[in-house]
């Protein structure tokens, strides 16, 4: 086990830029916002909990031009990305995001290079948010994949573990920042870690949620329930669970309105959008609002199960925090339980 | 890398006006372009948007491939707009299709409607084109009235054909129609095939689309035998943007041809 102080993982991040657009958490209100680093930049907090921006906005861009009039390439010769302090829950949502981008004839050019060449440096949860639950959908709150470098904070810095050969390939070519880890540094990991994991487990008993293997049936099974229209009394469309969510990946391709040059955008939509599934011709197999809430859940708890054998929600609680309808993901899927 | 966001370019060739709503075009692709019966293709106007449509012309031209359109919205009301030799794009095929093989050696039903006709009519090629593999070979079509029967002549020049039994029908007839008048489920009691085993293609708005599968079902066609050809909003084609959801699969690359039986307990498939 190697050891990083605090001030040493800044010359690191800070080298880093020659090869990477690094992106840092930084405090931003009671939560974690990301922002690029720039040069001489220490102002940063790896974050107790995930940021209140998903890590799939730097993947699978909000709008971005994905082709332009009939040229075979968009070129980009951007730096590769290198995200810091990254959580176990935005971790799980590669799960997903890979499942749906990343494929032989039909893969999306962007996410797949930005996957391939980018650096994860991701951290332990060293907090419980209000509305998390990874506990509930079988994840820990700390990585144990899908990372390049993980940090567990400790005093001073940060216990470093590797996970692939571009973060062993860093570590060896920094030497000189690391020091081996002491054992009460170890242990203070484990320590934390089972704080931190009981707290959500806690958090997530309170609220009832259903146990992770009976959610795609109780999704099915309540398919024709009330529940949904009720729930949806609350909601407001607008969509911020979907923009919020690690896992959602629904986009829209939208040629830009101009003279006679081709140039479109891949832009992310929401489901919960009246239109999102109406027809040119008209007919809209989803028009009513809790029809789309409905749509949202069996997305997540069924749909990916079926064909991927994963949940499409990692637990990380950001679309409850979003919500201004304050409708709770984990109450939801404990109210479909009980009736 | 393959980017599947770009389309190849077109030129427009011909531009033929079918009925006063739906207009079919002749194009020819720069880059090689190739399609089977069933499959899709997105077709845009630079500048204005684009759309997916079903190609309706023999999928044995490989040179060049027709479209019929019907005007409906923004993207349609350029497409009308279109002259030859103007510049379109063409991202595609799509989809998987209709299975043909395993239409050997069966009596095959076809039952297409309104606008619906102009895909069946790139299966009706293909169909011809097996015809000696295949037992009997029905259609039956249906329109709200004459004028917007898509390709008439040809469909007239099919009808004497004897190695096909082939009826028309229109919800409302006029002086220039001497056929059957009603929906298209009722030309469909005098159908002499083998249910039991045949295979039925149904393609058109989704209220005929319903019906005919309810019919083709009370005459004995196996849900698993009864192909349909869905529409939803599919924007990207390929199973990613997650517009064209039917239960697990997606519109665009698991059909947009599907059995009934895939299909049958998913909700909202007939809107």
């Amino acid at each position: 086990m190697l050891f990083i102080k605090r001030g040493s993982l800044d010359q690191l991040l800070e080298s880093l830029t020659g090869d990477y657009r690094v992106y840092v958490p930084r405090s931003m209100g009671d939560s974690t916002g990301y922002s690029l680093l720039g040069e001489s930049d220490t102002n940063y907090e790896i974050g107790k909990i995930r940021s209140f921006d998903p890590l799939k906005s730097f993947y699978f861009l909000g709008r971005e031009k994905v082709s332009e009039d009939f040229k075979p390439d968009i070129l980009r010769d951007d730096k590769p990305l290198c995200i810091v302090g990254a959580k176990a829950c935005d971790l799980k949502g590669f799960k997903i995001l890979d499942f749906v981008f990343i494929d032989d004839e039909y893969g999306d050019p962007t996410y797949m290079k930005a996957r391939k060449e980018g650096l994860i440096i991701s951290a332990d949860c060293t907090g419980v948010g209000e509305t998390c639950f990874c506990t509930a959908i079988d994840i820990n709150p700390w990585p144990e994949s899908e990372f390049d470098m993980n940090l567990s904070p400790v005093d001073d810095g940060f216990i470093v573990t590797t996970g692939s050969d571009k973060g062993r390939d860093i570590v060896i070519s920094n030497k000189n920042l690391f020091t081996e880890a002491a054992e009460a540094q170890t242990e203070a990991v484990n320590e934390n870690r089972t704080t931190v994991k009981s707290g959500v487990m806690e958090r997530a008993k309170e609220k009832k949620i259903p146990v992770m293997d009976r959610l795609k049936r109780i999704i099915q099974k309540q398919y024709e329930s009330e529940i949904w229209k009720d729930v949806a009394e609350d909601c407001v469309e607008c969509g911020a669970c979907n923009t919020i969510c690690p896992t959602c990946h629904c986009f829209l391709l939208y040629d830009q309105k101009s003279d006679s040059k081709l140039a479109r955008y891949r832009i992310w939509d929401s489901c919960m959008i009246h239109d999102f599934a109406r027809v040119a011709g008209g007919e809209n197999p989803r028009d009513r609002l809790w029809m789309r809430l409905r749509n949202r859940f069996d997305k997540k708890f069924s749909y990916f199960p079926e064909v991927l054998k994963e949940i499409g929600c990692t637990g990380c609680g950001r679309c409850t925090a979003a919500c201004p309808g304050k409708i709770d993901i984990r109450e939801v899927l404990a109210r479909l339980e009980v009736r | 890398m393959n980017n599947p966001y770009r389309s190849i370019e077109a030129e427009v060739m011909k531009v033929t006006t079918e009925t006063p709503s739906i207009k079919t075009f002749l194009l020819k692709p720069k880059e090689k372009l190739t399609f089977k019966p069933g499959q899709f293709m997105e077709f845009s106007v630079p500048g204005k948007g684009e759309a997916p449509f079903t190609p309706s012309s023999d999928s044995k031209i490989k040179e060049t491939m027709e479209i019929t359109i019907v005007k409906v919205g923004k993207i349609t009301d350029a497409i009308h707009e279109l002259k030859p030799g103007d510049t379109v794009g063409l991202r595609g095929p799509l989809g998987k299709g209709y299975p043909l093989t395993k239409f050997i050696g069966q009596d095959v039903l076809v039952i297409g409607g309104g606008v619906g006709l102009a895909p069946v009519r790139t299966l009706m090629y293909g169909l011809f084109h097996m015809r000696k593999q295949l037992s009997k070979l029905v259609y039956r079509g249906g329109c709200r009235n004459p004028e917007e029967f898509l390709y008439r002549e040809e469909l007239e020049e099919w009808m004497k054909r004897d190695n096909i039994d082939m009826k028309l029908t229109v919800d409302e007839g006029n002086d220039s129609w001497n056929g059957p008048v009603g929906v298209v489920t009722t030309i469909m009691d005098d159908i002499d095939v083998n249910f039991a085993l045949a295979k039925a293609i149904v393609c058109g708005p989704p209220i005929m689309m319903k019906f005919a599968t309810f019919k083709l079902q009370e005459l004995g066609v196996k849900d698993r035998n009864i192909y349909l050809s869905m529409e939803k909003n599919m924007s990207c084609g390929f199973g990613k943007c997650g517009h064209c959801r039917i239960g697990p699969y997606y519109c665009c690359k698991d059909g947009p041809v599907f059995t009934y039986d895939m299909i049958r307990e998913y909700p909202g498939i007939w809107e």
